[in-house]
């Protein structure tokens, strides 16, 4: 049986997709977690400051004064990773802290839930709910935050966001995955530099060309910052 | 009996609403969340020789038994409240008298200050505040010579106020706690030192006074290791009725004493990293009490090194070693009856204790400890340290071992 070429590229473009997305599995970094946020939640970014900060009860507001919840996995592996990464701890002296925080008074005990999907569901219903989900969990009814690392240690807010176009053949074969980005904010608050840090090439360009054209507020100077951004399968 | 009968009812209450409250622990309350929490935990001592914590331990006692349940709520974003009811028995103390550990209302204007007033408790080292919440702990006793379990009113709490806050310190130089406070003691006259001085035929009706400190804590940039120090000023007032030995005649007659200083300094330092933590601490108290012409110094020092290890996710293992002297020293005509005690290597001057855990969580709120205790000395002081003549009439013996079984229950 003879091909025609454009089948040919087809099957090729497949299976360089399944390939790149094993690859990309294999390669799997710690940050393979998604914050989310109820809509009402205004900002698209989050900080890990302001992580560490609403999940220790340290505060109960973002640096744009929105008021939030946290919501936490009860264990598992997302879970762990999100301490470790964020937190810097793990389950067992989380819950120390929290019973501590508890019962001497200084701290309600946040919202715990057993799944991903429990996750999403009470994050779409309760304004200001933030909270953490595997990166390739549905999230319908929420928003997905961009953890963002300003490297010159001067945090800017994002005015505008283009959301990436999801490529079309991963998406077909349901493949997710997270694109780590470094950016390079100009003083006006054009996107100058993109550098990718990590993720699936395919989604990596989706990313880029998504993220050249975010504009944040007008600085001083030019600030550096990492943003990560995943990709979920919408079929 | 009633208030046995209260106690176990509150018990049960405990309980029940714990089974409940594990699913919903929440509800409304004029449009605000409450969230109801609370924890019970009950222990068995046995020791080989010396009677200890008050208790009949060497027959064996489970007369070890504490409770406690809060409300709070968080009424706006940066203001809440809450109380906590506390009751406990142990051997001799507590007597299922229960009381108020904490009722306080909190505002927090930044991340770096806030405020509370009301009855609060005391931050002072790395567990003051926790000592008596058993679940958040891998041993069942808390080195002792740090956190009496006998004496556990003197510094729990203080009715007042405490500023605190968290710095973010620059260049990711981690994190400054920092806590100041300053309020009213009240000790229970159902506890040690109240205790204690029932062998001298001095029976208390208040003790209380001023408390006030300090501590400063600084979570360093490498994740896990936290290292701080506490600063403790106090006075203390009793008022109560005495028996003159020499005029027993006049019977019961009244009797104050007051503290000249009392301080306590506290340095300590944790260490969490994978399964592992790690935990130091030193204490140095300081008590000056006048009696008419004479004057009673005590000073205790106390220090200990624990480790514990995770081995899987419903058995961790630990261990400590401890160690606590004392000095009594006498001055005016109170020293030409009673000897200084300053030589530390005498069993009557220190207690030495090395501990093995085992922690086994049976769930996330259900917990049994096995605990060993070898005890060396007993530290017979004028002051309190775990071992009463009241309960060892026959006097000390040198070393003591005890086994100690615990269960706590929280939600």
């Amino acid at each position: 049986m003879k091909l025609s070429g454009r089948t040919r590229r087809r099957i090729t473009a497949l299976l360089v997709a399944e390939a790149l997305a094993s690859l990309t599995s294999l390669i799997a970094f710690a940050g393979d977690v998604k914050l989310i946020a109820n809509p009402t939640v205004k900002s698209d970014t989050i900080t890990p400051a302001e992580i560490k900060r609403i999940f220790l009860l340290e505060g109960n507001s973002l640096d744009d004064g929105t008021r939030v919840e946290p919501v936490l996995k009860r264990s598992g592996s997302t879970h762990e990773m999100f301490l470790k990464k964020f937190l810097g701890t793990n389950g067992d002296a989380l819950q120390a802290y929290y019973g501590t925080q508890v019962f001497t008074g200084k701290g309600s005990m946040p919202k715990q839930l057993g799944s991903d999907a429990e996750i999403v569901t009470y994050v779409a219903k309760r304004k200001g709910a933030i909270g953490y989900v595997s990166e390739d969990a549905a999230t319908e009814g929420v928003k997905t935050l961009v953890v963002a690392t300003t490297g010159s240690g001067v945090q800017r807010k994002l005015i505008s966001r283009i959301e990436p176009e999801y490529p079309e053949t991963l998406d077909r074969l349901n493949i997710g995955g997270t694109v780590r980005l470094q950016i390079t904010i100009a003083a006006k608050g054009n996107v100058e530099k993109v550098e990718l840090l990590g993720g699936n090439p395919i989604l990596a360009e989706a990313a880029i060309s998504a993220v050249r054209q975010w504009v944040y507020s007008p600085g001083s100077g030019r600030t550096t910052t990492e943003v990560i951004i995943p990709f979920s399968p919408r079929h | 009996m009633g208030r046995r009968i209260f106690s176990l009812a509150f018990f049960c209450a405990c309980f029940c609403t714990g089974e409940v409250t594990v699913l919903a622990q929440e509800f409304k309350l004029l449009g605000r969340e409450v969230q109801i929490h609370g924890f019970a935990s009950q222990g068995f001592i046995y020791t080989n020789d010396n009677n200890w914590l008050t208790m009949n331990t060497s027959q064996g006692s489970a007369a070890f038994t504490d409770m406690g349940l809060n409300m709070s709520s968080q009424i706006t974003d940066k203001f809440r409240a809450g109380a906590q009811v506390y009751d406990r028995n142990l051997g001799q103390l507590g007597q299922y008298h229960p009381s108020l550990d904490w009722a306080f209302a909190d505002y927090r204007f930044r991340t770096w200050l806030g405020i509370r007033g009301g009855k609060v408790k005391t931050t002072l080292g790395l567990f003051n505040d926790t000592q008596d919440l058993d679940f958040l702990h891998t041993f069942a006793l808390l080195p002792q010579g740090i956190y009496p379990a006998d004496l556990r009113d003197t510094s729990i709490a203080h009715t007042g106020g405490d500023i605190y806050g968290d710095i973010a310190l620059h260049r990711h130089l981690g994190t400054l706690s920092f806590t100041a406070y300053a309020g009213h003691r009240s000790d229970s006259i159902y506890s040690g030192y109240a205790y204690l001085l029932t062998d001298f035929f001095v029976y208390f009706r208040s003790l209380e006074g001023l408390q006030y400190g300090g501590d400063l804590r600084w979570k360093t940039p490498l994740p896990g290791l936290l290292v701080g120090a506490s600063r403790l000023n106090g006075e203390i007032t009793g008022k109560g009725k005495y028996i003159n030995l020499f005029d027993p005649t006049a019977g019961l007659v009244p009797y104050q004493i007051s503290s000249k200083a009392e301080w306590t300094n506290q340095y300590y330092g944790e260490y969490a990293v994978r399964k592992w933590r790690f935990d130091a601490e030193y204490r140095r108290y300081f008590r000056d009490e006048p009696y008419a012409d004479s004057l009673d110094s005590i000073d205790l020092r106390a220090w200990y090194l624990a480790g514990a290890y995770r081995i899987c996710k419903r058995l961790e293992a630990g261990s400590y070693y401890s160690r606590y002297t004392v000095r009594n020293v006498f001055s005016g005509t109170l020293a030409l009856v009673e000897p200084n005690e300053t030589d530390t290597s005498l069993p009557q001057n220190h207690i030495y204790d090395k501990v093995i855990t085992a922690r086994v969580d049976l769930n996330r709120f259900w917990n049994v400890k096995i605990e060993g205790h070898f005890m060396d000395g007993y530290g017979d002081a004028t002051y309190p340290d775990g071992f009463y003549p009241q309960v060892n009439p026959e006097g000390f013996k040198p070393n003591t071992n005890a086994l100690v079984l615990k269960t706590s229950f929280h939600f």
